[in-house]
């Protein structure tokens, strides 16, 4: 994971300055086919906010735009991924 | 104050915080609006080296609404770019002369969008101009010589619209440090809880500069249709007016640079209509969050206007000064007709009992300071001109827009301690004093402009001197 984008799953979570463990995302999901970068993905800072860590819902923070994600699989993994696990 | 930092979120947010509004006809061009909104309170003139500027990533605007919705039916949106010319560390370099000096470090540029509600959803968005100049602080006679030409010169004129932004003189005067010394009036200390010796009050906020979004237009630009009529009693004359500043959802610190960087959409955090309503009515806990709401929703904030705090705090804090205000325990109708509704028709009457004014805007409950076009200004040199506004006697000023001059601390502390009531409860006798209280302020400023954009220019940085305090009990 790059330092980039490591720096925006901690700011999403609140982890700040404390969280300087490096954290894999895929964990959880070694099953899964490794996701391909499409020509829409976004290609500026990205910030992912997750209110409620019962729920299933991410909002990405990108430009001047609000993307509402509904995957509570992504919650889990960012949700663990913010945890250290 | 009026809004100065009146919300714990935005008291830290000083470039997004709106100050105070003003809307009023321009005193000799005939259909002209003036609407005045101002934001960065309490500049200290000699704030250098890094002097105050409106902020790059705020979106500001001026909200008007002309239908009985009390929603932005026209808004005008100003940008700010910041750019930096040299490598110094100053400000400037040398004598700022000319908008266009290459002394002048870092000069700053506005583009403004009038959008205007077309329909229930859709939205007519049209740039009026880019990269308008605003004149630099006022930071002293060696660096900013002839300051008043250089700030006229920062005036745009668009055919029949005029826009201003930069540094100016606040208008707003307002005896802080006494009133918020539990609610203490300097002119009647005497009568206070915890008595004092009488005296003047003292402007609190003399000598302080803001940054001011001016704008002038005619009237057709802001009533619906674009067609105002002559009567006042047409109720399509009365605009609602309020301001709002916006900042993106989040804000990412890049070490690299030490700046921050926005993400995602502009969200509202800041927003000012009548004076004082925020600051004053609206309790602690919900005062941030009020920021961020439009005034269509303002309804849930109806109990704070219809059952006031600070009128069971004035007959605690006067003793016997206002029995007749600590009996009443009606809701406040007067209060919600001035600041949520407008004032109906019939409610202001000559001495004939004739109406002469109404700027109602229908029983959805908005705080927006309320101005009826067609209501031609009061000459300030005429017997009818008061800085009491409606209050005394002249439906030129406030609640009918608010000009410059007009005493919005002194109305509305009459207004609150019940000498509005009669307006609603004919049956009601307002008690002695509340139809004079004020809290001994002037505006103590230079002097006001008489045309665009009015309020007077900056204090300067090296012209300032700063003021005294002490620890000490003036009592001791």
């Amino acid at each position: 994971m790059s330092e980039t984008s490591r720096r925006n799953f901690m700011a999403a979570a609140g982890a700040g300055a404390a969280a300087t463990t490096a954290v894999a995302l895929s964990a959880g999901s070694a099953q899964a086919k490794p996701a391909a970068l499409s020509g829409k993905g976004a290609k500026e800072s990205v910030v992912a906010l997750i209110d409620d860590h019962k729920g299933a819902t991410v909002r990405l923070l990108v430009g001047e735009n609000e993307v509402i994600v509904h995957d509570r699989d992504l919650v889990t993994r960012i949700l663990n991924a913010a945890g250290g696990k | 104050m009026s809004s100065h930092r009146e919300a714990p979120e935005i008291s830290k947010d000083p470039a997004a915080d709106s100050t105070d509004v003003y809307a009023f006809m321009h005193p000799t061009e005939d259909d002209q609006v003036v609407i005045i909104a101002n934001f960065y309170p309490l500049q200290q003139p000699n704030g250098g080296p890094n002097f105050y500027e409106f902020a790059d990533d705020v979106l500001y605007e001026i909200n008007i609404s002309n239908t009985n919705k009390c929603q932005p039916d026209v808004t005008y949106r100003f940008n700010f770019r910041t750019e930096i010319r040299n490598p110094s560390f100053l400000y400037n370099t040398g004598q700022i002369t000319s908008l266009d000096a290459p002394e002048w470090n870092r000069p700053q540029t506005y583009n403004v969008v009038r959008l205007e509600k077309m329909g229930r959803r859709n939205e007519k968005a049209v740039q009026i101009g880019g990269r308008f100049p605003v004149p630099p602080v006022n930071v002293g006679p060696r660096s900013t010589p002839n300051y008043e030409d250089l700030a006229n010169s920062a005036i745009t004129t668009v055919g029949p619209r005029k826009f201003f932004a930069g540094q100016r003189t606040d208008a707003f005067f307002v005896d802080l440090g006494s009133i918020f010394d539990l609610g203490a009036l300097r002119p009647f200390n005497g009568a206070h809880l915890l008595p004092m010796a009488a005296m003047d009050g003292i402007n609190s906020v003399q000598s302080y500069n803001c940054h001011t979004i001016a704008i002038q237009v005619p009237r057709s630009d802001l009533v619906k249709g674009g067609n105002p009529t002559l009567s006042f009693k047409d109720r399509k004359n009365t605009i609602g007016v309020w301001a709002t500043a916006s900042r993106r959802n989040a804000r990412i610190f890049e070490d690299k640079s030490g700046t921050y960087k926005g993400a995602g959409p502009k969200k509202q955090v800041s927003r000012l209509g009548n004076p004082l309503f925020n600051e004053v009515l609206v309790p602690m806990t919900q005062k941030d969050k009020w920021n961020t709401t439009e005034p269509k929703n303002d309804s849930d904030y109806a109990d704070t206007v219809l059952q006031p705090e600070l009128q069971t705090l004035l007959p605690f804090l006067y003793p016997g000064v206002f029995p007749n205000l600590e009996a009443y325990d009606k809701p406040r109708a007067d209060l919600a007709a001035i600041l949520l509704t407008g004032i109906p028709g019939g409610v202001v009457n000559d001495a004939d009992g004739k109406s002469i004014f109404q700027n109602y805007t229908g029983p959805v409950q908005a705080d927006m300071l309320r101005l009826n076009t067609a209501i031609k200004p009061t000459d300030p040199e005429s017997d009818s001109y008061s800085i009491y506004g409606v209050v005394g006697g002249d439906i030129g000023g406030f609640p009918n827009g608010r000009r410059l001059e007009d005493d919005v601390v002194g109305i509305s502390l009459r207004a609150v301690a019940g000498a509005t009531i009669p307006l609603v409860d004919p049956d009601y006798t307002p008690d002695e004093t509340a139809a004079q209280l004020r809290d001994g302020t002037s505006y103590t400023g230079d002097p006001l402009l008489s045309d665009f954009p009015f309020l007077a220019h900056p204090g300067g940085g090296y012209q300032t001197t700063p003021g005294t305090s002490t620890f000490e009990d003036p009592a001791s």
